[in-house]
């Protein structure tokens, strides 16, 4: 430490102080420019213009590196003391994007001016990211050129990353993502993208059937005067009528009738499957006491009914909550302009690709519920995937080795850091 | 079925105690040994109301915070164990199992209300392997900052610290790289689920962040083997960014509304 504490700035062996300034420089200079640029949300440039830099990046890297291998500075950018400032300089961009609610408007002039609230698209986390990129390739190409097998798990680990910063920096600009309003029975080939422009797909889509499974509904007391829901320590809030019999609060449930969709006539609820149809139960309540009993219905209610609750005394009532999804599916017929025809179902988790295209289902219309028609889809491209899917699995790789070898011997394991 | 957690709670609660007890008052092996089977039945206890429960709800208990402690009471008390048969220290087993003390007792005045729904989005192959294998990181690392608080303040000098020092090295290691899988587990399940692998939301700016932090003990140790007590303090402080990022973000004003946060 002492001849550290001694080194006048910027004299060989640089270290940390040297790096730290570094890492400043870029970040203010960063800073600078976005405020320069007045606000502008950065968007990359897209295909083949991405693909080119990234080439031109990756060339111009290689030759400085064959060309100034021996020089210090060189091998200083390869180095511990000029990448832990770097990922700490990185890391207080994410800590602020951490505090400050990403992707809503700037609400006050401070944010606005250094792009706070979009901080991944502004100048500073794009130079950092850059600067991050140069470090590691660095560090990689070190490393290869005295390559042995204990480099392992070190390439899988700064590889992987570095492919994976690389592509989705790059990739960005070529992800297209679309919504597709679909409604039953009816054929749609126009997506929506974020900002509301028309995007003509290469496939028409047909809505052959929407399907919600829902879980069956809960019951709670609420409060008659304040509406709220009755909350008691200990115990359930609320119960699903997935039984006969159930406790709740300080009463007894019994179930005598559900129905999962029902209409009401006079005073009764019957089975009935028509659109806007809504579950309803006949239960019976005791107090636990073995008190008053009442019965009567209780039902959900829908965007075409309205909902029943239970009196049960002068202060609680009993309702129905609507009832949650369990899964969702819509059934396509989807034909492309090259003459392929599938029909295929697809759920929340479970896409489909098709042509580049990856199909997700995403949301219906949510105040129908189980009887809605609209069925929302989600279609996203992203080509440059693969790169980022291998970058990841190399990472994977290098966790794998780092849970087997990364046995620390005398301070950190060179296998990894 | 979370109405009996009080009655299984305090049976794992009393072998802990007992277990801890008899690590710091006795010497002799075969209390060790019945202190170490004691400290295996509070955990198999636990596992057993784990599995009841799972059964019960009929979904995977992992979507509040509740049954995230209770997990992590398991995997910590678990870890405990096999770092005292590993290295023979009887403190780390004793916080380790006092920090699921505390955890189970946070659940006891915190008492669920189960709810058995499930969102269609989590219902995935990948939401066991994703949920666990964070909680188990956030065990490793949790352990790792007990060792760490310990070599800060309680050991005297540059010869006896080299075993703790290993061993905090050991859990970063085994828990960075869970939480390096974890993380890439939730990159794959969002592309699946949301055509997305990373957002930006404020639970995975926060996973980011905690990564970061093991990211810079890692690199600060492998550069400087001997400084030990910088090396613990980055631990330390790694430890507090992991809490906000596990129900720290619950709070915070730029995480409302967000869909990634375990529920209360």
């Amino acid at each position: 430490m002492s001849n550290e504490s001694i080194r006048k700035t910027w004299t060989q062996p640089w270290s940390y102080r040297e790096g730290t300034i570094v890492t400043t420089a870029i970040l203010l200079l960063g800073f600078v420019m976005q405020a320069a640029s007045g606000g502008v949300v950065l968007r990359s440039a897209g295909f083949p213009w991405n693909l080119i830099a990234g080439l031109v990046f990756l060339a111009l890297l290689i030759v400085a590196f064959v060309l100034w291998q021996k020089n210090p500075v060189m091998k200083w950018l390869g180095g511990v003391k000029v990448a832990l400032p770097g990922i700490l300089g990185f890391t207080f961009l994410i800590l602020l994007m951490g505090f400050v609610k990403q992707d809503v408007a700037p609400q006050s002039g401070l944010s606005k001016l250094f792009g706070l609230t979009h901080i991944v698209h502004t100048w500073p986390f794009i130079l950092i990211n850059l600067y991050l990129m140069i470090l590691l390739g660095i560090v990689i190409m070190k490393r290869l050129t005295a390559f042995n097998l204990k480099n392992v798990g070190f390439f899988l680990n700064h590889f992987g990353l570095f492919l994976v910063l690389f592509s989705t920096a790059l990739g960005s600009s070529d992800l297209q993502r679309v919504r597709m309003n679909c409604y039953e029975k009816e054929v749609e080939h126009i997506g929506l993208d974020s900002s509301g422009k028309q995007i003509e797909m290469p496939f028409d889509i047909k809505l052959l059937n929407f399907n919600i499974d829902e879980f069956r509904p809960k019951v709670t007391i609420v409060d008659n005067q304040s509406g709220q829901i009755v909350e008691q320590k200990g115990k359930a809030q609320y119960e699903v009528l997935d039984r006969n019999l159930l406790d709740l609060y300080n009463y007894h449930l019994e179930v005598e009738q559900f129905l999962e969709t029902s209409g009401k006539v006079g005073d009764s609820y019957f089975a009935v499957n028509e659109p806007g149809a809504a579950p309803s139960a006949n239960v019976k309540v005791t107090t636990q006491n073995g008190g008053s009993v009442v019965s009567g219905w209780i039902c959900s209610g829908s965007y075409a009914h309205k909902p029943e609750a239970l009196k049960l005394s002068e202060l609680y009532s009993l309702v129905m909550l609507p009832a949650e999804p369990r899964k969702f599916s819509s059934e396509l017929n989807i034909q492309t302009k090259n003459g392929k025809k599938v029909t295929t179902t697809i759920e929340v988790n479970r896409p489909f690709k098709i042509d580049g295209w990856t199909i997700y289902q995403l949301s219906y219309n949510t105040e129908m519920g189980r009887w809605s028609n609209l069925s929302v889809l989600e279609l996203v491209r992203d080509p440059w995937l693969p790169v980022v899917y291998f970058g990841i699995f190399l990472m994977m790789g290098g966790a794998a080795f780092l849970f087997i070898t990364g046995k620390p011997k005398n301070g950190g394991t060179d296998h990894v850091a | 079925m979370w109405l009996d957690f009080p009655v299984f709670a305090s049976v794992a609660i009393c072998c802990w105690l007992g277990a801890s007890a008899l690590f710091f008052t006795s010497g002799k092996k075969l209390m060790n040994e019945i202190a170490a089977v004691l400290s295996l039945a509070g955990t198999v206890v636990l596992l057993v109301f784990v599995t009841i429960l799972w059964m019960h709800i009929e979904r995977p208990p992992m979507r509040t915070l509740g049954e995230t402690r209770l997990w992590y009471a398991i995997f910590l008390s678990g870890i405990g164990l096999v770092s005292y048969f590993r290295w023979k220290y009887k403190w780390l087993i004793s916080y380790s199992l006092g920090l699921s003390i505390l955890f189970l007792i946070i659940n006891l005045q915190h008492p669920e209300t189960y709810d058995k729904t499930l969102m269609p989005a989590l219902q995935s192959p990948w939401f066991i392997p994703h949920v666990i294998v964070y909680i188990f990181a956030y065990a490793m690392l949790g352990a790792s900052s007990v060792v760490a608080l310990r070599n800060l303040f309680f050991v005297p000098s540059e010869n006896t610290i080299k075993g703790p020092i290993q061993m905090a090295d050991n859990l970063v290691y085994l828990g960075f790289s869970f939480l390096t899988f974890g993380l890439l587990f939730g990159a794959l399940w969002a592309k699946e689920a949301w055509g997305n692998y990373w957002t930006w939301d404020p639970k995975e700016t926060w996973a980011f962040i905690t990564w970061m932090f093991y990211l810079v003990y890692i690199h600060y140790r492998f550069r400087h083997p001997s400084e030990h007590k910088r090396a613990m303090g980055v631990l330390a402080v790694a430890f507090i960014v992991l809490l906000i990022c596990w129900f720290g973000v619950n709070y915070l004003p730029s995480a409302q509304n967000s869909v990634h946060v375990y529920s209360e």
